[in-house]
Formats: structure tokens, C-alpha cells, sequence
């Protein structure tokens, strides 16, 4: 149940990409559906850690009502923005959260929003650039009531 | 009652552990933390610190309500340890302190029976990989193999030569060195247990005797205001209005606040000055639709759903509509379970601080991160700027795990009166008002017999409140719309799983969920299913005119564990032969949990048939292994206490769309008097699997008390509580 | 609470980077619950967000069945000039929501 294992499991199946940020390959850490939606969003292109920061907090009871945050490190100019921000769960019932268009007009790559958790899970961001580069961050959320009533189903 | 020096903090430094780092103790005064300020005090590892004087303090993440947990679980972790237990105390790490360092005491949850089922595999391991960097420690200070060293009650020895050393003189240089893998660690045989296992006297006992136990209620900080809360009494109502200037001028009133949609507060320099300006305060309710509620006309929906078309299946052998229409007889009978109030000794009660840079709650909570994590929600602050101190409880019993109502409204108060102190304590009226309930249920039971009495099908039919619906709605999302916690006690596997088989069996539920807020009640469900079933399995076994227990032994070849702790209640009360004049058995079994439980009992009845006295009750369980035996005795009596309490005497009524018993004259819990002699029988049978303690039991006292007093009277009893028959308890 | 609610600075200095937040009622169904009596309740989301300044798109979201009831967005946009900041939902079932504030840049 500890997703920090996956995490580490994230990075270390990860190689070097140019520019020291490490390659991010998904597929250890979300079901098919997850990874089946990433594809559709990067048409299989890589997917780094780094210049994303999403955020949301550590524990919540019920997982109901989540806000979430999403900050993209970008200068947002007219050469140089973010183009469009996703988010997405492992445990929901499925897997898309949101997907944001922003552009230079932006001035700021950051979106709030509120989510529902269906249980403990890691919820993804992946933002797109307009240099057609991808980047990502994830988040460990614990629903502090799963552990109440355990495995149920 | 003592106070918080909030300054005066105790930092406990590891020498650089690898699994460590900074340790923050605040030293309370609630038998917890013995930190002295100026010392370096290795921490072995998470759940392990030993000082230089020896003294061992074990770090618990369960909480302590009365269960006798965190001695149980000290004793695992100690077993393996090999320190001396007479230097042993015990220490809760903060939910903050657990997020900085990735959870690694794992979870912090203290229900559903699990403190010890779910954790003694990495407490044990715990221990066991400080044992081995102490004796790493000694083994390289004294250059010899560590495989040449033996410890027992903290005191390393070298047999060839005669050396010794304890754990305080290499606590430091244990800290320094990398722990074992925790996976690979073998751990002892539960058959060679010389501490856990045993009897070991519970931790805060002569506290809780003496007074000196500090509880949530009986907390002070320095500068600290004192509040008091009325919600809308009726469930799903608002707040439209007070009118705070009748009351701001009382004596020590200090403000009258709104507290989200649904409350208002009075703050005061007294907990007495604010709850009599609550009293005086004139306030306008929106009580909205569900004042037209009332527990008939719950009944009435409840009853209807008995024989509705649609139901969720919650167990399902054969055709039991076949075997109900071939039948050469059927039985039917419908029962019924009120709603329940946890009713704790300790009023809801959490104690709040706010700034903008730190929100601190001290509280009695079954679960520190579910608090915490109604703090972050409440104060809108990040989580390193959010801390939670537990204290241990005047009783939890599911009321304090999964609903932290009183720790959101301790904040949201504090809110509005940033850096003070805030402790807010509900009145007992307000306790019973705001409870989170026993679910509301009726079940019709069929059952069909062939022409030899043999049972061919049994249907029970639920219809009533789903606790997950309201409380954990993705489980029941996940389920088609089942909840499938309704079938605690029948279901068809788990923990929960029915200890009988059947030719033929529908068990199913048809939902119907009123607005009262249901709860985690201890035993949740299996307090009226083991009504239910044990009550009619003696029904049945009177139309096809058997002896319970026989006619039960007929359904649990495949249920050997269940047949166990059953045959052992008969012996215990001497099933096979006649009762002494005038007494009466009855009995009954159940598995919940991963337990195994059962109960037989003997009682007279007076000849108005009013009059019940309990004079013998014994009890069986087998929870596959016994951590405290003494602990698990007091736990089966004290579920006795709560379940027949709850049997004789309890029941929450609706009227005008709230809760109508709002303290112990009309909700009342049994006196000492009453309560007979519990003899219990302990017999862990091992096996992959650890059962619980603190619920399981609970569920077969009554169904054993009512079928003893269908043989004493004829008559049978199907709902409860027993005072709305005239029936008492002397 | 009210059916639409958008926060929009009453003014702004040109170029500056000003937030936005809009939220509208909506109960956002994620088509997975079911009735006590076990009926599937159809599926009724907002499903589109779109934000126009003096016309031009300056930001726009697709909404899924995770996102809560009454859903809150927040994002920001550079002050260009004076004008009208329009906000459309559009969502099952018909669903159109409108709503405009007026932004001076100073």
C-alpha cells in the first residue's frame, strides 16, 4: 500500500535524458488505465520528473473533496509556455481528473482545482510544453478512513 | 490537573541513525514521554529508544482507550527486544512526525479490532532489528562475532569470556550502524514467548485509579479559553441566527461564534460560564425537511423494504426459493435493532491553538492521522505547519476514529481567535445529540424444514441503514451500491464469514438509509446479525424440536473453529446436563474479526417474567494467538458490560427529526451490581491469521441472554432494548 | 449557494498577472453511484470550461467525473486592456452556464 515504494520504483527503472532530469517511465506505478490515458495525451513520448509541482495534501479523511494545485516552472512567453496541464488518478473510478489549455496569455502556469479520492493513491500531474516536451510530478494522498474499515473488497 | 509548559520541549537527538534523524518529544503530562532535556537519547530505530540508564521507551502508533493495545503491543516488540520489561514505557510519535518521516509507523488507525492483528508483524520486526544493531554494537566494541553473544532482559553477554555490557552503555553506537533488512528477520515461535503472551500488567492503570490520568477534558494550557458547541439537533439542518447580545454580557463570556453552517459556540474563561450562556442563548434553526422524521416512521420504511423486490446479496448458496416452496414447514419471524449511541464517559472534547504559521490540536482520537488530517482541512495550513498531540481516551469505541467533527469545529474556532488556546468540550447532551449511530435495522428470517425436521433453506432478509453509504461512499461505489459491511458476522468469506453452511441460503439487504449520521458502533454489525441469526437458528431448532446446540453442530462440520469455541461455552456451562432449578441456558457464536467467539449463559427469571438475573456467563474465544491473556479477559467482560447494557437498557428514539435521549437518565449503562461474573475461556488455535479482541465477543451475550429467556418463559423476544418489554437486569 | 459565482479583480495594471476563480452549482455525477434500490444514476457532468477575454481564448478545461460537486477553477491571465472576461460551461444533459465581469487595466 505504500506508494513511496512506487515512487522509487518510478526512478529507478529510469535512465538519463539530455539535460540531467531523469526519464520517467509510468508503467510501474499505474494500472492500464492510467498509463493507456498518459499515452493518449503524450502519444508515447517521454515524460520527465521536474518543473512541475503539484500539490495536495499528505492525508485526508474521506477523500470527498481534495483541492489540488498544479505550478509549472515556465516563463511563459510566447516561445516558452505551457500548453496544457492533465492530472490523473490510479484508484478512481477512472482515470482523468482534468486537462487544462493554458498559453502564453497565462502569465502563470497554475491551476487549482478540487478533486474526489476514491481511496489512498498517487494522483499524477503531466504538464505539456510548447516545446513538445512533457514533464511530471506525483503526490501520495492517504484516505485516512480506508484503514478503518480495511479490505473489503 | 496539570499544565503544559509549552516552551519547555524535549528534543530527543539521535548520533545520526541511519533510519533516524531528528526526534521531537514534547514532553506532556500524560504518562508518555520521560525525555530529559540535555541528553543525547538514541533512537535504535523508529520504535525503539534506549537511554544510557537502560530505560527502554517503545513508540506506539495505535491509540490507548481502555483496550489495553499499547501495552500489547510494547509486549511484541519487547518479546523481541530482549530488554527488561520492568524499564519499559511507552511513547506516541506524532501524525506530523509520521508524514516527515514517510509513515514509517505505518498506520495510526485504532478500530475495527485491529491494533494488534494488523500490526505485530512490523512492531515484532521492529524489535527484533534493534536487538540485533545492539548486539552488532557490543559485538564490534568488543571485536568479537556477534553470533558469539547472547542478551536477555537488556544485558549482553559473551560467553567465552565472561564479558557483559547493556543496552543503555551501546544504545549509541547501535544507533549508528545500518538495520537489518526487516524482511529477512526470522521471528520468534509465539510457542517460546516469555513476555508477550503473558499476562503482563497493563501501563496506566494506577493513573487511571488514582486520578492522575490527564484526559482530554481534564487538559489546561496556559492562557486557554474554554468553548462549548451546539449543533442544529436536527441531522441535516442549519444555522440561520443567535442573538449573541443576550448572552455576551454573562459572566465570563468572551464571544458567541458562528462555527461553519450548523453550529454556534460560546467561548468563555470557564467550561461552566460558557455552557450556561449556550443554555441562555436564543438561536434560530432552519430545521429543513427532516423534522418531519420520527422513528416510526423510520419502522414503517424499514418494514416495507422487509419484502421489497430488490436487495443487495450479501451470501448466496443454492435456491433458497425452491427450498422455501418445496418445504414441509417454514418458519418466519421478524426482528429489529434500534438505533445506539456510543455514549463514551468523555464527552467529545478537542483543544485547539491557530496562527497563521502553526495550528496545534490536542486530542482524544482513535486515529492521529484522520485527526490531522481534519486539522489541515480545517486551517487551510500546510502540513509541516500542522501538528496533533494524542491523549489517551475516556473511551472511543468507534465514535473517535472516522469522525473528527470535534477537532474541525475546535479549529474553526480557534480560527477566529488566533493564538489562544481554545479547548472545546461538548456537554453530555450534546454527546448524545451529535453521536454517529448504531444503524438502524429489521430482518425477516425464513427458514423451510422437510418432513424429518431437517433445515433445507434459510433466507434473512435485511432492510435497513448502510453505515459505508454515508460514511465511506467509494467502497459502496465500488460494490455495485452494496455495502458490504452490512453482512458483518453472515457473509460469505473474510472476516466476517457465517459459521454455518446451508443447503440453501440467500442472505440480502434490501437498503433504505435514514438521514440520522450512522457509525462505527463497537461490533458495527455484528451486534444485531448475531441477533438475528443466533436467535432464529434457536427458533428453528425449536419448530424441528432439537437441542440447540445439537441442531447447530448439524451446519459446522465445515466450521471447525466456530464449532470449537461453542462446544467450549456448552462444557463451561454444563450444557449436557440440567440446569440448577429455576436457571436457564441459552447460547450462541459468531466469527468477526478473524475471532472466533461464542458465549453460554444461565439465568432465572422472576414469575412476572420481569425480572432477568444473569448468573452465570461464559465466554470462549479464539483469536489464533493471545498477546495478553489478563488483557483479553478484561476485554471479553467489558464487551459484556457494553453489549448487554445495550441489550436491557439502550435505544436511541427519533422524534421531530433528532434524537430524543440526550443523557444517562434515558440512555443508561448497567451498574456494577447487575453485571454477572464472566468466565472466560481463551484458546488461540495459531495459524496464518491473528484475530481481534476488542469487538468480536461483544456480539453473543444477547443472543445468548434471549434464547436463555425464551426456555425460562416461552416467550420470544425480537426486539430490543429489553425495557420496552418491562424487562430488567437485577 | 448562488448558481454562479467568478472572481475577477475590479483593476489591474497592464501586464500584471491577475488570478481568476469561477465556480457553478452543479451536482457533477459521476455516472458510478447508485440508488439504494441499486438503479445506476446516469452519469451528469460539466464537461467544458472556457475562458474568453475581450473574445479571445485565455483558458479552457475539460472536466471528468473525479472533479467535486459545485466545481471550483482557479487560473490566471495577464492584464492586456479593458474589457470583458467571459465564462462558459457547457456539460451533459444541455447543461450551458454563462457568466461575465468586466476587468479595468490601468
Amino acid at each position: 500500500m505504500n506508494s513511496f515504494d512506487r515512487r522509487r520504483d518510478f526512478l529507478k527503472t529510469a535512465g538519463l535524458a539530455a539535460g540531467g532530469a531523469a526519464l520517467v517511465l509510468p508503467a510501474l506505478a499505474s494500472p492500464e488505465d492510467m498509463r493507456a490515458a498518459l499515452t493518449k495525451i503524450t502519444g508515447g513520448a517521454d515524460v520527465r520528473r521536474g518543473r512541475v509541482k503539484l500539490q495536495l495534501p499528505p492525508l485526508v479523511e474521506n477523500g470527498n473533496s481534495v483541492e489540488f494545485s498544479v505550478t509549472v516552472d515556465s516563463p511563459m512567453t510566447e516561445t516558452d509556455y505551457v500548453k496544457a496541464i492533465h492530472v490523473f488518478t490510479e484508484k478512481n473510478p477512472q482515470p482523468y481528473v482534468i486537462n487544462a489549455y493554458l498559453g502564453p496569455r497565462a502569465g502563470r502556469a497554475r491551476i487549482t482545482s478540487r478533486t474526489r479520492l476514491a481511496d489512498t493513491q498517487t494522483v499524477h500531474a503531466v504538464a505539456e510544453l510548447s516545446n513538445g516536451t512533457f514533464w511530471t510530478d506525483s503526490v501520495s494522498v492517504v484516505v485516512t478512513l480506508s484503514a478503518c474499515i480495511g479490505d473489503l473488497i | 490537573m496539570e499544565t503544559i509548559n509549552m516552551n519547555r520541549r524535549s528534543f530527543l537527538v539521535t548520533s545520526a541513525a541511519a533510519g533516524g534523524g531528528l526526534v521531537l518529544g514534547l514532553q506532556i503530562p500524560f504518562g508518555m514521554t520521560t525525555a530529559q532535556a540535555a541528553e543525547t537519547v538514541p533512537e535504535i530505530n523508529a520504535w525503539v529508544v534506549i537511554k544510557a540508564d537502560d530505560s527502554v521507551v517503545i513508540r506506539v502508533a495505535r491509540s490507548e482507550m481502555g483496550q489495553g493495545t499499547i501495552t500489547g503491543l510494547a509486549q511484541l516488540v519487547v518479546e523481541e527486544l530482549e530488554c527488561d520489561w520492568s524499564k519499559v514505557s511507552t511513547e506516541y510519535p506524532t501524525p506530523g512526525e509520521n508524514l516527515k518521516r514517510n509513515r514509517v509507523w505505518q498506520s495510526f488507525s485504532t478500530g475495527g479490532s485491529r491494533g494488534i492483528r494488523t500490526s505485530h508483524d512490523y512492531v515484532r520486526r521492529g524489535g527484533a532489528a534493534a536487538r540485533m544493531m545492539l548486539l552488532q554494537a557490543a559485538a564490534d566494541q568488543w571485536k568479537v562475532p556477534v553470533n558469539q553473544l547472547s542478551v536477555s532482559r537488556g544485558v549482553i553477554t559473551h560467553g567465552a569470556s565472561g564479558r557483559k555490557v547493556t543496552y543503555g552503555k551501546v544504545a549509541a553506537a547501535a544507533a549508528k550502524l545500518t538495520p537489518p533488512d526487516a524482511k529477512a528477520i526470522k521471528l520468534k515461535d509465539p510457542k517460546k514467548w516469555k513476555v508477550a503472551g503473558k499476562p503482563m500488567k497493563r501501563f496506566g492503570t494506577v493513573d487511571k485509579v488514582t486520578g492522575r490520568q490527564v484526559y482530554g477534558a481534564d487538559l489546561k494550557l496556559p492562557g486557554m479559553v474554554n468553548a462549548t458547541i451546539m449543533e442544529c439537533p436536527v441531522f441535516g439542518g442549519k444555522l440561520k441566527a443567535f442573538d449573541a447580545a443576550k448572552v455576551s454580557g454573562m459572566k465570563g463570556v468572551k464571544q458567541v461564534l458562528r462555527v461553519g453552517d450548523t453550529a454556534v459556540a460560546v467561548v468563555a474563561d470557564t467550561w461552566w460560564h460558557a455552557k450556561k450562556a449556550l443554555d441562555g442563548l436564543p438561536v434560530d434553526w432552519d430545521y429543513g425537511d427532516n423534522v418531519k422524521v420520527s422513528s416510526a416512521s423510520i419502522a414503517d420504511v424499514l418494514k416495507a423494504g422487509l419484502d421489497a423486490p430488490q436487495a443487495f446479496v450479501g451470501n448466496k448458496t443454492g435456491d433458497v426459493q425452491s427450498a422455501l416452496k418445496g418445504a414441509a414447514k417454514t418458519v418466519d419471524a421478524v426482528y429489529s435493532y434500534p438505533y445506539q449511541n456510543h455514549a463514551p464517559m468523555e464527552p467529545m472534547n478537542a483543544t485547539a491553538r491557530y496562527t497563521p504559521d502553526k495550528c496545534e490540536v490536542w486530542v482524544p482520537t482513535q486515529d492521529g492521522e484522520s485527526s490531522f488530517a481534519a486539522v489541515l482541512a480545517a486551517s487551510g495550513l500546510p502540513a509541516d505547519k500542522c501538528e496533533v498531540y494524542k491523549i489517551d481516551l475516556g473511551g472511543g469505541f468507534g465514535r473517535r476514529g472516522a469522525f473528527q467533527d470535534y477537532v474541525k469545529q475546535a479549529v474553526l474556532i480557534a480560527k477566529q481567535m488566533p493564538g489562544t488556546p481554545v479547548k472545546l468540550l461538548w456537554t453530555r447532551e450534546e454527546d448524545m445529540r451529535q453521536g454517529r449511530y448504531h444503524p438502524v435495522m429489521q430482518c425477516k428470517l425464513t427458514g423451510s424444514l422437510d418432513s424429518a425436521n431437517n433445515l433445507t433453506g434459510l433466507h434473512m432478509r435485511l432492510s435497513g441503514q448502510s453505515i459505508l453509504a454515508s460514511v465511506r461512499p467509494a467502497v459502496v461505489e465500488k460494490a455495485g451500491g452494496k455495502d458490504p459491511l452490512t453482512f458483518q458476522g453472515v457473509a460469505q468469506s473474510g472476516e466476517h464469514s457465517i459459521g454455518y453452511s446451508f443447503p440453501n441460503l440467500l442472505i440480502d439487504h434490501a437498503m433504505r438509509n435514514p438521514h440520522v449520521p450512522p457509525g462505527f458502533w463497537r461490533g458495527v454489525n455484528i451486534n444485531q446479525n448475531a441477533i438475528f441469526i443466533e436467535c432464529f437458528m434457536d427458533e428453528l431448532a425449536h419448530a424441528a424440536g432439537q437441542d440447540p446446540l445439537e441442531f447447530r453442530r448439524k451446519f459446522m462440520a465445515d466450521h471447525p473453529r466456530n464449532l470449537g469455541v461453542l462446544n467450549a461455552v456448552a462444557k463451561g456451562i454444563g450444557w449436557t446436563k440440567p440446569a440448577p432449578k429455576g436457571r436457564y441456558r441459552g447460547l450462541a457464536q459468531m466469527k468477526a474479526f478473524d475471532s472466533f467467539v461464542a458465549a453460554a449463559c444461565e439465568i432465572s427469571v422472576d414469575s412476572t417474567g420481569n425480572k432477568v438475573k444473569i448468573h452465570r456467563i461464559v465466554a470462549a474465544t479464539d483469536p489464533g494467538y493471545a498477546v495478553n491473556p489478563a488483557q483479553i479477559e478484561r476485554q471479553i467482560a467489558g464487551s459484556f458490560v457494553y453489549g448487554l447494557s445495550a441489550l436491557f437498557m439502550q435505544e436511541c428514539t427519533v422524534k421531530d427529526g433528532r434524537i430524543e435521549q440526550d443523557n444517562f437518565h434515558t440512555y443508561n449503562s448497567m451498574r456494577i451490581a447487575q453485571m454477572p461474573r464472566v468466565e472466560s475461556i481463551i484458546m488461540p488455535t495459531g495459524g496464518k491469521v491473528w484475530g481481534g479482541i476488542g469487538e468480536p465477543t461483544i456480539c453473543v451475550a444477547a443472543p445468548a441472554v434471549l434464547n436463555a429467556y425464551f426456555k425460562a418463559t416461552g416467550k420470544r423476544i425480537r426486539t430490543v432494548p429489553l425495557k420496552n418489554h418491562g424487562i430488567e437486569l437485577v | 449557494m448562488a448558481d454562479v459565482m467568478v472572481s475577477v479583480p475590479a483593476q489591474a495594471r497592464r501586464g500584471e498577472i491577475i488570478e481568476i476563480k469561477a465556480l457553478v452549482r452543479h451536482p457533477m455525477e459521476n455516472g458510478f453511484r447508485h440508488t439504494q434500490t441499486g438503479e445506476r444514476i446516469p452519469r451528469n457532468i460539466i464537461t467544458n470550461f472556457v475562458c474568453r477575454y475581450d473574445g479571445v481564448e485565455i483558458f479552457r478545461a475539460t472536466l471528468h467525473p473525479s472533479i467535486t460537486a459545485n466545481p471550483m477553477l482557479v487560473f490566471s491571465t495577464v492584464a492586456t486592456a479593458s474589457g470583458r472576461i467571459e465564462f462558459s460551461w457547457t456539460g451533459d444533459n444541455g447543461f450551458v452556464v454563462t457568466q461575465a465581469a468586466s476587468l479595468r487595466v490601468i
